[in-house]
C-alpha cells in the first residue's frame, strides 16, 4: 500500500500550498426546526497540486461540499477561499468568472453542449472569456487525452468516455487552479472509467493539475493521493494514499447499518489482504450505489 | 388512460397558455365578429322596419351601377301623392323630398357633416308615428329660412338654436336658421340630419316645387301593404315607378347601409382568419415540443400496455381540453371585442347601444368550432408521432423525438406544390387577360405559401447559415451556439418563422402593388395633367353650379374645363352590354390634358352626338372608328352616339371607369340635365402667376369646403391617400399578425429553454455570465425571426411582382418596390426577436445553476 502511495508523489511537483480552504462552512436547507444541516462546519484545505477524493454515503454532503467549495452554491455560514480570493463574498458575476477562469468541472453526465464540436466544446470557457487558448498547452492536453482525431465530433458522434475524455480536457484546457470531478466515472462502463481516472491523475502528476473528485466509488478513490470521509456534513476522516481495500474497509466503519451485507462479501475479504497495487481498480463498486 | 391525459394537461399548463392564448385570440375574432354585425344588423332592421311607410312610391330603377354619381336626383312629380291618396285603402300619404350627400356649413364656413363618410342628409320635416326623429326643442321649420338640426351634430358642431348655416344645394346656396333640435328616438346611423318645410325642401334641394324624392303612403287598417301596393301600381302603371312595401324598403335600406357593415364583418373575419392561421403553427409547436419532452413518459405508458390509438387520443384528448377553454375564454373575449367596437361606432356617431347586443346562436357555435377545429387540427400531426414512439424510449436516454428525422417527405411535398405555384405566377405575369391572370395569381399565391410552409425547415439550415454567418465572429461562441441552436431542429425554426413569414409576405405583396399602384398613378398624372389647378371634392363628389359660376368668376381665371360623370349602360358590336362611368368634358380639354390618340382627336369626340372610347376597349368588343353605338342613361334616356376618337392612354380603366368612355358636355347636358361637375381644370390667365391664382381660387372656395384646390403635386397627393387607405388595412392585419407571431416566438423559445435546462445549467457552472446567456437567447430569437422576415419578404416581393403584371394589364404599368418597408421589415424583424427573448431570456437566465444540472 505505502509503495503505491510513493508512486503517486513520484515525478509530481511538491505540494506548494492551498488551492482552496473553507472554514466553518455550514450549508443548511430549509430553515427553523425543519431545517437539515448538509454541512456541519467543515473546515478543509485542498492542496495545491495533489488529488484529493471525497468520500461518503449518500446525503453525506460531498456533492454540496463540492458545489460550494466550487462557487456553485452558496453557503449558510463560514468562509470559502479559493487561493486568497475569499469567494463566500463573491456576487453572482464575479463567481461565474470565477468558475469561468479559475476552476474547471466535469460532471457525472451531460458534460458537453451538443451544438457545439469536441474542439469547441474544449475550448468554451476561454472563448466566453473572449482569450486565447494557450496552443501548446492546449495540444499537450489533446494530446494527452488522444482526442487528436475526434476534435472535429459532435458529443453525439462520440462514445460516453470519449464524451468524459473531452469534458476532462475542457477542465483541464484554461489550466485552471482547481479541477472540480462530480462522479466523473459515473455513467461508464469500468474501462472507461479507468481511462479517465488515469487521465486525471495524469493531470496532477504530468501537468501540476489540482483535482478534488467526488465518488462512491472506492476503486475511483483509491486513485487519489488523499481521501475525505463525509458522514452527516462532517468531514470524519482522512486517508492518504489510498487503496481500494483500505478505503473499503473504512467505509465499512463509516456506513453504519447499512454496511453489514458489504462485511460477508467474499471479495473483500480474500481479495483484500496483501493485493497488488494495481487490484484497487477492481474493488467492488456497488458498496455504495444510490 | 383518460386521468392520465388530465394530469398532463394540468402539468403542463404553463406550457400551453400561450397556445391557449392563441386560440383565443382566433376565437374573440370571429365571435367577436360576428356578434358585432348581428348587433348592427338586428338594430338597423329594426330601425327600417319601423320607420319605413307602408308602401313608398319612388322613381324607377334604371339599374345603372355606375361608380361615379353623375349628382342628379331622380324625382316624382309630387302631385302623384294627390293620385295615390285617392286609392282605395290608403289613409294618408307624404311627399318626401330627401338629398343625400349635401353640404351644409356654419358662419366659418366649416362643414357641420360628419367627417367620416357618413352624409350629410336635408330633407322635409313631417312627423308620423314611423319617424325616427322627435322635436325636443324648438318649432318645426316654417317657410324658406327655417330649419332643425340633429341633436347629435348640433351638440358635436356647436350649433344652437338661433345659429345660422348655409345649405349647400344643387340648386343654389341658401341660409337657414336653427329653429328647433329634433333628436333621434332611434339608432343614429352616424348621418347628419338638416330639416326643412316641404316646399322648401322641394324648391330649394331638388329645384323644383312640384318634384318629390317619393311618396309615402300609410295603409288604413286592416290593408295588407302588399295588396296595397298592388292597388298603387295598378293606379299609376305598374311600370311608371318603383313601388315598395314596407318591408322591401327595410330590406333594400338595410342592404345599401350592409355593404358598409359587410366590410367591417369582412375586415374583422380577416382578421380572425389570419388568427387562426398564425395560431394553428404555435399549437402545432407546442404540442411537438411537449410530445419530443414526453418521449421517456409516452414510452413508459407504451411499455406498460397502452396502444398506440390510446396514446393518440390521449394527445388529442388534451388538445380538445385546450380548445375547450380556449374557446371559452375566446368567446368572453369576443363579447367584450364587439362591446368594443360597438363603443367605437359610437365614437363616429353610430349610436348603437351594447346593452341590446345580439348574440345568435351561430355565433358560439362558430366560436367553438373553429376552436376546437383549430386545435384539434393542430395537434393531430404531433399526436400521430407521440403514437409511433416506441416503448423502448422508455428504457434508452433517447434523442429528442423529431429533430433528427429526415425532410424528405417535406421536400418532395414542398417540391410539387411549390412547383405549381410558381407555374401558376409564371402564367400569371404571361397571362394577357385580367380575369385568368387574377386567379392565376391567387391561386400562385396560395400554393407558393403552402410550399414555404411546408418546405420552410429544409430552408432554416442553408438560410440560418448565412444570416447567422457573421455571428461567431461577432459574437464569439455565445454567436455560434445561438446560431447552431437555431439550426437544431429545423421543423420547429420553420413552424415558428412561418407565423412571421405569413404576415410578411402578405404586407410585401401589397406595399409592392401600393407602390407600383402610386408610381403608376404618378407617371399617369405627370404625363396627362395639363391643367395649373384642379377644383374637386376629395372623394371626387360631384358639388353645385354654383362653386362652377364662382370659380369662373374668379380673378385671374383663365379657361375653366368641366368634367362630369355619368352612369352609363352601351351596347357593343359583339352584343356585350357594359355598364361604366363615362365622363364628360368641355370642349378645350387639350389645354388643360394629353391625351393621346390612337384615331380621331379631342375635338371630334367632345362634338355632340360623338363619344370616345380606349382603343384596346373598342378592339375587344369590335367597335372601329365611326360606329355608332346605343347608349342608355339614368332614366331610361337612350342616344345612339358615334364614337369619333380612339384614345391610347396607360390607365384608362380604373375607379369603375371600364372602357374609357368620355363624350362632351353638350352630350351629357342633353341626356343628363340635372347632372353637377366633378372637377373643374383650371388655367391662369395669361400675365397671372400660379400662386396668385391659387390665392385667389382658395379664397373663393372658402365658403365651399368640400371642394379643395389642387395642383399636380396636391392631386398625386390625393390619389396617394386614396390608395394609402387599402394599406392601412394590410398594416392592421401584419400588426394583428406580428403580435401571435411573437407569441410564437416567445412559446418556441420558453419551450426550448425548459428542454435545455441542463444546458443551461453547465454552461453556466462552466462560466457562461448572465448577460451572455441572455444574449445567446436573444441572438437566436432574432436569427428565427429575421428568417421568417427574410423567407415572408422573399415570397411576397414575388406576389407583389405578379400583381404588378395583372395591375399592367388595367395600364398601370410602373413596377415599384419599396425597398425602403423591405428594409424596415427586416429591423423591425430583428425588433421582433429581441422582444419575443425577453421573458424566455431572462427566465433562463434567473435559473439555479445546480437544479439546472441535475434537471432530468
Amino acid at each position: 500500500m505505502s509503495t503505491a502511495a510513493a508512486e503517486h508523489s513520484l515525478g509530481r511537483a511538491e505540494a506548494d500550498g492551498v488551492a482552496a480552504r473553507a472554514r466553518g462552512l455550514t450549508k443548511a436547507y430549509g430553515s427553523g426546526e425543519t431545517a437539515v444541516l448538509a454541512l456541519d462546519s467543515v473546515d478543509v484545505d485542498i492542496t495545491r497540486g495533489r488529488f484529493t477524493a471525497v468520500m461518503g454515503p449518500s446525503g453525506s454532503g460531498k456533492s454540496t461540499l463540492m458545489h460550494c467549495l466550487a462557487g456553485l452554491d452558496t453557503v449558510s455560514a463560514g468562509q470559502v477561499w479559493l487561493g486568497d480570493t475569499e469567494i463566500t463574498a463573491l456576487k453572482d458575476r464575479e463567481l461565474t468568472r470565477l468558475r469561468r477562469d479559475r476552476i474547471g468541472f466535469m460532471f457525472q453526465s451531460f458534460n458537453l453542449i451538443p451544438t457545439l464540436n469536441a474542439a469547441e466544446n474544449i475550448t468554451l470557457p476561454m472563448d466566453i472569456a473572449g482569450r486565447k487558448p494557450d496552443e501548446k498547452w492546449l495540444d499537450q492536453v489533446i494530446d494527452t487525452l488522444g482526442l487528436r482525431n475526434r476534435l472535429r465530433h459532435r458529443p453525439s458522434q462520440l462514445s460516453g468516455g470519449q464524451q468524459q475524455r473531452v469534458a476532462c480536457a475542457r477542465a483541464l484546457a484554461s489550466r485552471p487552479e482547481l479541477i472540480f470531478a462530480d462522479e466523473p466515472t459515473g455513467n461508464l462502463d469500468s474501462r472507461a472509467g479507468l481511462e479517465v481516472l488515469g487521465f486525471l491523475r495524469e493531470a496532477v502528476d504530468q501537468l501540476g493539475q489540482t483535482v478534488v473528485m467526488v465518488t462512491h466509488d472506492p476503486g475511483a478513490a483509491a486513485h487519489s493521493d488523499l481521501v475525505l470521509y463525509l458522514a452527516d456534513g462532517r468531514i470524519v476522516d482522512r486517508m492518504e494514499h489510498p487503496t481500494a481495500e483500505a478505503v473499503l474497509e473504512r467505509m465499512r466503519l463509516f456506513s453504519g447499518s447499512g454496511a453489514q451485507p458489504s462485511a460477508l462479501d467474499p471479495r473483500a475479504t480474500t481479495d483484500g489482504v496483501g493485493a497488488p497495487a494495481d487490484a484497487r481498480t477492481t474493488g467492488p463498486t456497488d458498496l455504495d450505489k444510490d | 388512460m383518460l386521468k392520465a391525459t388530465l394530469r398532463s394537461f394540468l402539468a403542463h399548463k404553463g406550457r400551453l397558455v400561450l397556445s391557449a392564448l392563441a386560440v383565443v385570440l382566433s376565437v374573440a375574432f370571429v365571435s367577436g365578429s360576428l356578434i358585432f354585425s348581428d348587433t348592427v344588423t338586428r338594430t338597423f332592421d329594426r330601425l327600417f322596419a319601423s320607420t319605413s311607410a307602408d308602401v313608398t312610391v319612388g322613381p324607377k330603377d334604371d339599374d345603372l351601377g355606375g361608380q361615379m354619381p353623375s349628382g342628379a336626383v331622380d324625382t316624382v312629380p309630387a302631385s302623384l301623392a294627390e293620385r295615390v291618396a285617392k286609392v282605395d285603402g290608403v289613409a294618408d300619404t307624404h311627399v318626401d323630398a330627401a338629398v343625400e350627400n349635401i353640404t351644409v356649413v356654419d358662419r366659418d364656413n366649416e362643414s357641420v357633416g360628419p367627417t367620416t363618410g357618413a352624409p350629410t342628409i336635408a330633407t322635409n320635416w313631417y312627423l308620423t308615428d314611423r319617424s325616427p326623429v322627435e322635436l325636443t326643442s324648438g318649432h318645426p321649420p316654417k317657410g324658406p329660412g327655417q330649419a332643425l338640426l340633429d341633436a347629435d351634430t348640433a351638440k358635436k358642431k356647436d350649433v344652437a338654436i338661433g345659429d345660422t348655416l348655409t345649405v349647400l344645394a344643387a340648386p343654389g346656396s341658401f341660409k337657414v336658421k336653427i329653429v328647433g333640435i329634433a333628436t333621434f328616438t332611434t339608432t343614429n346611423p352616424g348621418a347628419a340630419l338638416v330639416f326643412l318645410d316641404t316646399p322648401t325642401a322641394q324648391s330649394r334641394l331638388l329645384g323644383d316645387p312640384d318634384a318629390a324624392t317619393g311618396i309615402s303612403v300609410t295603409a288604413d287598417p286592416g290593408v295588407g301593404d302588399a295588396r296595397l301596393k298592388e292597388r298603387i301600381a295598378a293606379a299609376l302603371g305598374p311600370g311608371t315607378y318603383e313601388y315598395q312595401t314596407a318591408d322591401e324598403q327595410a330590406d333594400s335600406a338595410a342592404a345599401s347601409l350592409g355593404g358598409f357593415l359587410d366590410v367591417i364583418k369582412y375586415v374583422m373575419l380577416g382578421f380572425a382568419g389570419i388568427a387562426t392561421l398564425v395560431g394553428v403553427f404555435l399549437i402545432v409547436n407546442t404540442f411537438s415540443m411537449l410530445i419530443a419532452q414526453r418521449t421517456r413518459e409516452l414510452g413508459l405508458l407504451r411499455a406498460l400496455g397502452a396502444d398506440r390509438r390510446q396514446v393518440r387520443r390521449s394527445v388529442l384528448a388534451e388538445a380538445a381540453l385546450l380548445g375547450l377553454v380556449g374557446s371559452t375564454l375566446g368567446l368572453a373575449a369576443g363579447i367584450g371585442l364587439a362591446f368594443g367596437l360597438i363603443e367605437l361606432m359610437g365614437a363616429f356617431g353610430m349610436n348603437l347601444k351594447s346593452t341590446e347586443m345580439a348574440v345568435g346562436v351561430g355565433t358560439p357555435i362558430a366560436a367553438y368550432v373553429v376552436g376546437l377545429g383549430v386545435t384539434f387540427v393542430a395537434a393531430y400531426l404531433p399526436a400521430r408521432r407521440a403514437a409511433t414512439v416506441s416503448p423502448m424510449a422508455a428504457l434508452t436516454d433517447a434523442e429528442i423525438a423529431g429533430a433528427g428525422r429526415p425532410l424528405r417527405t417535406r421536400a418532395l411535398v414542398g417540391g410539387v406544390v411549390g412547383a405549381a405555384g410558381a407555374a401558376a405566377l409564371v402564367g400569371c405575369a404571361l397571362s394577357s387577360d385580367t380575369g385568368s391572370a387574377a386567379s392565376l395569381l391567387g391561386l400562385g399565391v396560395v400554393l407558393t405559401l403552402i410550399a414555404t410552409v411546408i418546405a420552410g425547415p429544409l430552408l432554416v439550415r442553408p438560410v440560418i447559415r448565412v444570416l447567422g454567418g457573421a455571428f461567431p465572429a461577432l459574437f464569439g461562441s455565445v454567436g455560434r451556439m445561438s446560431q447552431r441552436n437555431a439550426l437544431r431542429n429545423p421543423r420547429r425554426t420553420g413552424a415558428t418563422a412561418a407565423a412571421l413569414m405569413v404576415g410578411l409576405a402578405l404586407v410585401a405583396g401589397m406595399s409592392v402593388a401600393s407602390a407600383s399602384m402610386t408610381k403608376s398613378f404618378d407617371n399617369e398624372i405627370d404625363k396627362t395633367l395639363g391643367a395649373d389647378f384642379v377644383v374637386q371634392n376629395q372623394n371626387f363628389l360631384p358639388f353645385p353650379q354654383e362653386v362652377t359660376d364662382k370659380v369662373r368668376d374668379t380673378e385671374g381665371a383663365g379657361l375653366v374645363v368641366r368634367q362630369r360623370f355619368a352612369p352609363v349602360a352601351v351596347r357593343l358590336p359583339d352584343g356585350k352590354r357594359v355598364e361604366t362611368t363615362a365622363a364628360a368634358y368641355d370642349p378645350r380639354l387639350d389645354e388643360v390634358a394629353n391625351v393621346t390618340y390612337a384615331e380621331g382627336d379631342s375635338a371630334a369626340a367632345l362634338t355632340d352626338g360623338a363619344l370616345g372610347m380606349d382603343v384596346n376597349f373598342a378592339r375587344e368588343h369590335d367597335v372601329t372608328l365611326g360606329d355608332t353605338v346605343p347608349v342608355r342613361f339614368p332614366g331610361g334616356k337612350d342616344a345612339e352616339l358615334k364614337v369619333a376618337a380612339l384614345t391610347d392612354q396607360d390607365t384608362a380603366d380604373g375607379f369603375g371607369m371600364q372602357g374609357g368612355l368620355f363624350f362632351g358636355t353638350g352630350t351629357v347636358e342633353r341626356y343628363v340635365p340635372d347632372g353637377q361637375d366633378s372637377a373643374l381644370y383650371v388655367n391662369a390667365a395669361s400675365g397671372v402667376g400660379a400662386d396668385e391664382l391659387r390665392a385667389n381660387l382658395e379664397r373663393t372656395l372658402d365658403a365651399y369646403p368640400q371642394v379643395q384646390v389642387r395642383d399636380q403635386a396636391d392631386y398625386k397627393e390625393l390619389v396617394r391617400g386614396q390608395i394609402a387607405v387599402l394599406l392601412y388595412l394590410v398594416y392592421a392585419l401584419l400588426g394583428l399578425a406580428i403580435v401571435i407571431a411573437v407569441l410564437g416566438v416567445v412559446n418556441t423559445l420558453a419551450l426550448s429553454v425548459v428542454e435545455r435546462t441542463r444546458e443551461i445549467g453547465l454552461l453556466r457552472a462552466i462560466g457562461l455570465g448572465r448577460r451572455q446567456l441572455r444574449r445567446m437567447i436573444r441572438l437566436e430569437s432574432v436569427v428565427i425571426a429575421v428568417f421568417g422576415a427574410v423567407l415572408g419578404l422573399a415570397l411576397g416581393l414575388v406576389w407583389g411582382v405578379c400583381v404588378q403584371q395583372v395591375l399592367a394589364l388595367q395600364g398601370m404599368k410602373a413596377l415599384a418596390i419599396p425597398w425602403g418597408t423591405v428594409v424596415a421589415v427586416v429591423i423591425g424583424s430583428a425588433v421582433v426577436g429581441v422582444v419575443a427573448a425577453l421573458l424566455p431570456a431572462l427566465r433562463a437566465s434567473r435559473m439555479n445553476v445546480l437544479a439546472a444540472i441535475a434537471h432530468e
